[in-house]
């Protein structure tokens, strides 16, 4: 009855991945400003260091079953604004729940 | 948070702080004195004492010597020199430059109490005298008239002096040669023998006929009266009438005896303008004071004045050292609002885009204003000095700035909005940004730390370097990302119908349509040459080697030349020409009147010559100061400004010595240039030795040596010659028989020669000396002098050769001492040539030179402090090296690849000696201060290509192709830093402005230097980085998985886990 939607994204696009969650009435999340990473086909890596200096957020939420594919469009037309930037998000299912 | 994200959200804030900064600036601005040279104290004590009736090896023997001694340990003394002369010893301390002279004064003070019991007991105290910038004049003003000429002393006192004495900061104001009213008795010694009168007592009637006393109250009746005897002379026609003595009914007076003469005063000191009777008015000012100020205030006084002054009184300014400074300051101000030109039209040209220039072209302001709060601050002033290094930061303060808005530009350009563009555009660079400008400080604060005479010229650069770098710093990490975020725009973006983004086409300018692409065909070209360049590593390094080597040619065989400062055109100069010793001051009138009228006719560029000769006698100890004497004239000479003739002052100088070497009565001459308080630059050959006659021989041997030398002028000897004397000798038996003493001859001898004051007469409040002596035909012969009467006790005449013989005498000359020893120093002035140069062209006659035991022969002067400080620059650049290294050897992480930027430092320095060579321009210490700069940009670009290539690499590219890419990506900012700087620096060597002789050299290094420095970067820092560096030694993988070999293990996890399981089912049973 709840997925998990796990997204992550260069830090350039945190303004406006947060106004797509509000345009999408989600309203719960948990969000790590700084995260590193590295994409599985291509993109340059995030280290945040010298060589790589650029820097991934990351975003948990927790939306109902039909609310997925709505989000999941919507960060695929994010993701097609700036390529080079990039999102990925990558769904859960969640068990239980208190 | 970072400083950034501050600034970006909050925009007021940041704005309001950097407006702030900017109206500090302009008010620190506005309060700045204008002034040639950073204010320095001359680091010179003096110490003099009066030894009266001691003859010159007297006063050496039992003064000079006794305190040169005690004075020798003050602290921070470099060089102690003394001058003995008859009366009169004087010590010169020199101290290290910058050192507290107000602590060596209290030194001094105690070490002199210390000897001073062991001094002669007819010695005076010992006078400490300490010099300060404001015993140089600011302004001299020849003031010539004719009919006036005798009352032109109260005229001036009256009307000028006064008047002037109000302006603010103006300090001592002296008139030099002033005509002085003098009334003068010329007594006929016949008559005064016939009448039986001595010239004393006509003194004395003189003298008592010219009183005003008060001689009690009287009471009548209801009144009280004063009673006064009102008996001074209203007129000086008066004296004429004076009764001296009565011989029965008849009266002998004063006409009977004299002439009375209301005059001036017979030539003492002779100030002449252009030929006319004159006085020199000579201005000064308080130390610390405004001269431009103060040079504007007098002149716009003296205007004033003028008209209430009679009309043939004229004023002619000599020298006014506030248009040297205008000149300077303002020909540097026009190179600086060039340099800020250039930059603006350089960025705008790399980056096309008018918003981003205008962010960038804003740290300029902002930076150099810093500069300005902290010359207010330190009590500074804009000087020649503290310009250019404005116009060096110039070029500088905007790469920060650049390297900010290109990578926020990277982020606008992919579609982010500016705002966050700003923020992590600037996170992503910020810290290389510190670190480069890291470098820049490292090799700029250490300059602040020189000490020696270079404080004056590096201390100041160091600083507004450092701030102004600083400062760009700041303003590029906070105002650049919070313009950036405000001002730029992002990519205008829209919907079609079919749902489809299409970006809204760009305006395509020609910006776009013809620089970029030849921007990118440039980048394209460069990358070519860059790969072949690395296919051919040797032949390329060969090449760049070998022209290293050829330009070094120039130096070793001499053709640059190296001077301290190079020398000004100032439009003047001054003659310094000295007579046989013992011309009287007449004659040495009519010869300067001779060499005026020769200067005049080869010098058609001269607009003033006014010469000073003689010495006024009772000035004392002034007179210590005086640069003439009655043998000895100064003629000062101004032209015409420097864009209204077509020769040089160097070459007009020259003439003129051409002129003076025909003249036989000219026994030494100097014809100097230089002005202000940078000295000359001189050769000095220093004879030291006890012995007169060796060390006098020695020196006329090396003046004729050096005569022969090309280019060297204005040899001068320190040592005075003998000069002849008169004494009295008296015979001690008939001065005993006649009753008279010898100090009662000697004041016969001074009144009837020198003359016998004889009170004042008074008319409007001032006093005017009355002298009484012999008329000047009975004085001016050894027959006549011996014929002086002198009246014994008893009342007879008789003459002076009764008791005594007048001869001549030769009379030892001045003995000068340094380092406690006897010297005679020759003093060489180069032209056309370089003091460097001369130097070693005396120095290889002194090798040449059979030097007897007890003699030392060496060279000082400008040349020992121009080496001094040159080895004080080679410790410096040690010192800058190795910070250098340290801030890039820890940037890098790595102690190799620093070495690639240091070695290719030396080659920037082939471009400095080549411009130097082309352009005939004498390397000194404004271009040596070029050259610092050089190592800075240099250093610079290195970094930017090094860390580049690097990051390269460790993304993954190969050696070779990470290299080319880097140099590709990294043309344009190098290319712009060059470019800043190079055209900033045109407008100086170019400049023609009086006294840009001073930063052309920097100029020309500089621009060679920069065109070198770049090919070095372009070229040598990419082959010599892949020299050093080895294929996939930035692999961190390959280093990473030697150490992890567990991946090559057998795969052992089937039969660990039977095995686990079959423990488990063991335990379980």
């Amino acid at each position: 009855m709840a997925k998990a939607v796990f997204i992550v994204y260069n830090q350039a696009n945190t303004e406006k991945v947060f106004y797509m969650l509000d345009e999408l009435g989600i309203r719960g999340y948990t969000f790590w400003e700084q995260v590193q990473g590295r994409g599985s086909q291509n993109g340059e890596p995030r280290h945040g260091s010298h060589t790589w200096p650029e820097m991934n957020s990351a975003l948990i939420t927790m939306v109902s079953d039909d609310k997925v594919d709505e989000l999941l469009r919507t960060i695929h037309k994010l993701d097609k604004r700036q390529e080079e930037l990039g999102v990925r998000a990558f769904v859960w299912h969640v068990e239980n729940y208190v | 948070m970072a400083i950034y994200k501050t600034a970006i959200t909050k925009p007021i804030t940041t704005a309001l702080i950097f407006v702030a900064v900017i109206i500090l600036g302009l008010f620190s601005l506005k309060q700045l004195p204008i002034d040639q040279f950073p204010e320095i104290e001359p680091p010179y004590i003096s110490v003099m004492t009066a030894y009266p009736g001691a003859n010159a090896t007297e006063v050496e023997t039992n003064v000079s010597k006794v305190l040169e001694n005690s004075l020798n340990s003050v602290d921070g003394l470099k060089e102690i020199t003394s001058t003995s002369k008859d009366n009169m010893s004087v010590i010169l301390m020199e101290f290290e430059w910058g050192s507290n002279l107000d602590e060596a004064t209290n030194d001094i003070r105690s070490y002199i109490d210390m000897v001073y019991d062991n001094l002669p007991d007819e010695c005076t105290r010992p006078f400490i005298f300490k010099f300060s910038s404001s015993m140089m004049p600011v302004l001299q003003i020849a003031v010539t008239a004719d009919e006036s000429y005798p009352g032109l002393e109260k005229i001036l006192n009256d009307n000028v002096v006064n008047d002037l004495n109000r302006i603010d900061g103006i300090g001592n104001i002296s008139l030099s040669g002033a005509p002085q009213r003098y009334i003068y008795i010329d007594l006929d010694p016949k008559k005064l023998e016939s009448y039986g009168v001595s010239l004393e007592q006509v003194g004395n009637a003189v003298k008592g006929n010219n009183l005003n006393l008060a001689s009690g109250s009287v009471k009548m009746g209801k009144e009280q009266y004063q009673m006064r005897v009102q008996g001074e002379y209203v007129e000086s026609s008066e004296i004429n009438d004076i009764v001296v003595k009565s011989l029965g009914t008849k009266i002998v007076k004063v006409k009977d005896l004299a002439v009375v003469r209301d005059t001036i005063k017979d030539i003492a000191l002779e100030e002449k303008m252009n030929g006319k009777d004159g006085v020199r008015l000579i201005i000064m000012k308080q130390t610390g004071a405004n001269t431009v100020q103060i040079a504007t205030d007098v002149k716009e006084n003296l205007e004033r004045i003028k008209k209430t002054l009679p009309a043939d009184v004229k004023m002619d300014m000599i020298y006014d050292s506030s248009t040297d400074i205008i000149n300077a300051i303002n020909g540097l101000s026009e190179s600086i609002f060039y340099a800020l030109l250039f930059v603006v039209l350089v960025v705008l040209f790399f980056l096309g885009r008018w918003r981003a220039t205008i962010i960038i072209a804003l740290t300029i302001p902002i930076s150099l204003v810093a500069a300005f709060i902290y010359l207010f601050v330190v009590d500074s002033s804009l000087n020649i000095i503290s310009l250019c290094s404005l116009t060096v930061a110039i070029g500088m303060v905007v790469d920060d700035a650049i390297v900010v808005l290109e990578n926020i530009s990277k982020h606008v350009d992919r579609g982010e909005n500016p705002r966050e563009a700003a923020i992590y555009g600037t996170n992503e660079v910020w810290v290389s940004v510190i670190a480069t400008t890291l470098v820049i400080v490292v090799v700029f604060m250490p300059l602040t730390m020189l000490t020696g005479q270079a404080v004056i010229l590096f201390k100041q650069l160091g600083w507004i370097v450092t701030i102004c770098v600083v400062t760009s710093t700041t303003v590029a990490i906070s105002l650049t990302p919070m313009l950036a975020s405000k001002l730029l725009k992002g990519h205008e973006v829209s919907i079609d119908k079919d749902g489809k983004l299409v970006e809204s086409s760009q305006r395509m300018g020609w910006y776009d349509k013809f620089v970029i692409p030849l921007l990118n065909k440039l980048d394209a070209w460069y990358a070519n040459v860059l790969r072949t360049c690395l296919r051919h590593k040797l032949l390329t390094i060969l090449v760049i080697v070998g022209i290293f080597v050829l330009s070094l040619i120039p130096v070793f065989s001499g053709a640059i030349g190296s001077n301290f400062i190079s020398d000004q055109d100032n439009s003047m100069m001054n003659i310094t020409i000295e007579l046989q010793r013992g011309t009287r001051v007449e004659e040495t009138s009519a010869i300067a009147r001779n060499i005026e009228n020769k200067i005049r006719e080869i010098t058609p560029e001269a607009l003033v010559i006014s010469t000073a000769l003689g010495s006024d006698d009772d000035a004392g100890m002034a007179s210590l100061f005086n640069a003439t004497n009655n043998n000895k004239m100064v003629t000062r000479v101004r032209t015409v400004t420097k864009d209204q003739r077509d020769r040089s002052i160097f070459e007009i100088a020259e003439a003129i010595r051409k002129e003076l070497d025909k003249m036989p009565e000219i026994i030494t001459y100097n014809v100097s240039t230089a002005m202000g308080n940078m000295g000359s630059n001189t050769v000095d050959v220093e004879i030291y030795g006890y012995d007169f006659k060796t060390t006098n021989r020695i020196a006329e041997d090396f003046i004729n040596i050096i005569k022969d030398i090309p280019g060297a002028r204005d040899i001068t000897n320190s040592r005075e010659q003998d000069r002849t004397e008169l004494q009295i000798i008296f015979d001690k038996e008939k001065l005993a028989m006649s009753g008279l003493t010898e100090s009662a001859v000697s004041m016969y001898v001074r009144n009837r020669v020198n003359g016998m004051a004889a009170g004042y007469f008074k008319e409007d409040g001032e006093e005017y000396d009355i002298i009484v002596r012999l008329k000047e035909e009975f004085r001016n012969n050894l027959n006549e002098i011996e014929n002086i009467d002198l009246m014994t006790p008893t009342g007879q005449n008789i003459k002076l050769r009764e008791v005594a013989q007048v001869k001549e005498y030769w009379c030892p000359p001045e003995i000068q001492r340094k380092r406690r020893e006897r010297i005679v120093t020759l003093s060489v002035t180069p032209v056309g040539t370089s003091l460097g140069e001369l130097a070693q062209e005396i120095q290889k006659k002194i090798d040449a030179y059979d030097v007897p035991s007890g003699v030392i022969v060496q060279i000082g002067g400008t040349y020992q402090d121009q080496q001094e400080t040159f080895q004080d620059m080679v410790l410096l650049l040690a010192l800058i090296v190795m910070l250098v290294y340290i801030v890039m050897a820890s940037q890098f992480e790595s102690f190799a690849k620093p070495f690639i930027i240091m070695m290719s430092v030396p080659f920037a320095f082939s471009g400095v000696i080549l411009a130097l060579f082309i352009t005939g321009t004498n390397f000194d210490m404004i271009a040596a201060l070029g050259a610092i700069l050089l190592v800075g940009i240099v250093v610079k670009n290195g970094i930017v290509l090094v860390d580049y290539i690097n990051l390269m690499r460790d993304r993954g590219y190969e050696l070779g192709e990470a290299i080319a890419l880097s140099g590709q990506s990294r043309l344009r900012p190098v290319l712009m830093t060059a470019f800043t700087t190079l055209l900033g620096m045109v407008p100086m060597a170019l400049s023609t402005s009086a006294g840009s002789e001073l930063w052309i050299p920097m100029g020309v290094a500089v621009i060679g230097g920069i065109i070198a420095s770049t090919i070095i970067t372009l070229i040598i820092v990419p082959i010599l980085y892949s020299l050093m560096a080895r294929h996939g030694e930035r692999d961190k993988n390959a280093e990473v998985q030697k150490s992890f070999i567990f991946m090559r293990m057998n795969d052992t996890l089937d039969e660990d886990r039977r095995i686990d399981a079959e423990q488990n089912n063991n335990r379980l049973n």
